[in-house]
């Protein structure tokens, strides 16, 4: 399973902060959010950042592994 | 004495973040500090107070990345980040930032420079509460 989670305005549009999704294979960060983002569309309108396992990652290629943590994220507006 | 860098519901002491900075070296000639506040107007409406979110496994790792970089790209001799989490009341203090060098200048500049990072590389987010319901900020300069 990969393990998805959402902060602030993501988890809000979302209406929820966590989701357990199955994985496959070779599934790619991109295939992820394209998953999420049919069921998701307005919460995904904010998305431009991503993060796998607490780091950030650029390269939405990138392949994921079982029981990885995703989080996809708005622009931040701490501080 | 409290970590350099941190994430924390409560309040924070300035005094206490500067004391602590003081006492890594006799040789700082120059601390520059910045404390970023809740506003209680933003954008035409009263803001009563502010409610914040975080990836915390990825906040503290960056913010304490942001402090390391500061030092060795500034010469600093310490720096410390102290962020809250949770709802902060308008007039409340949010985020403190203190840096030390031996001289002014680069103390300025890097305080400057972290807070600067900082909103743009620590997953932290910020909603109002006004009068007309909550509202996620969007990030500006």
């Amino acid at each position: 399973m990969i393990t998805v989670l959402f902060f602030g305005p993501v988890a809000e549009r979302v209406g929820q902060s966590q989701l357990e999704i199955a994985f496959q294979a070779g599934m790619r960060l991109q295939d992820l959010r394209g998953q999420l983002q049919t069921l998701y569309p307005e919460a995904f309108a904010l998305v431009s950042l991503a993060a796998v396992n607490g780091t950030h990652v650029r390269d939405w290629t990138v392949v994921l592994a079982d029981t990885s943590e995703v989080v996809f994220m708005s622009k931040f507006s701490g501080g | 004495m409290k970590d350099a860098v941190r994430i924390e519901q409560d309040d924070f002491s300035q005094d206490e973040e500067i004391r602590a900075l003081q006492a890594s070296s006799k040789r700082m000639g120059g601390i520059a500090t910045f404390l970023g506040c809740a506003r209680d107007f933003s954008e035409g409406r009263a803001v009563s107070e502010i409610s914040f979110d975080a990836y915390e496994r990825m906040a503290l790792p960056e913010m304490q990345k942001l402090r390391e970089e500061a030092i060795s790209r500034f010469g600093l001799l310490e720096a410390r980040i102290v962020h809250r989490l949770g709802v902060v009341r308008a007039g409340d203090a949010i985020v403190f930032i203190a840096t030390g060098a031996e001289h002014r200048a680069p103390a300025l500049d890097a305080c400057r420079w972290l807070i600067d990072e900082l909103k743009e590389r620590v997953p932290i987010w910020k909603k109002e509460t006004t009068p007309q319901g909550e509202t996620w900020v969007t990030p500006h300069p």
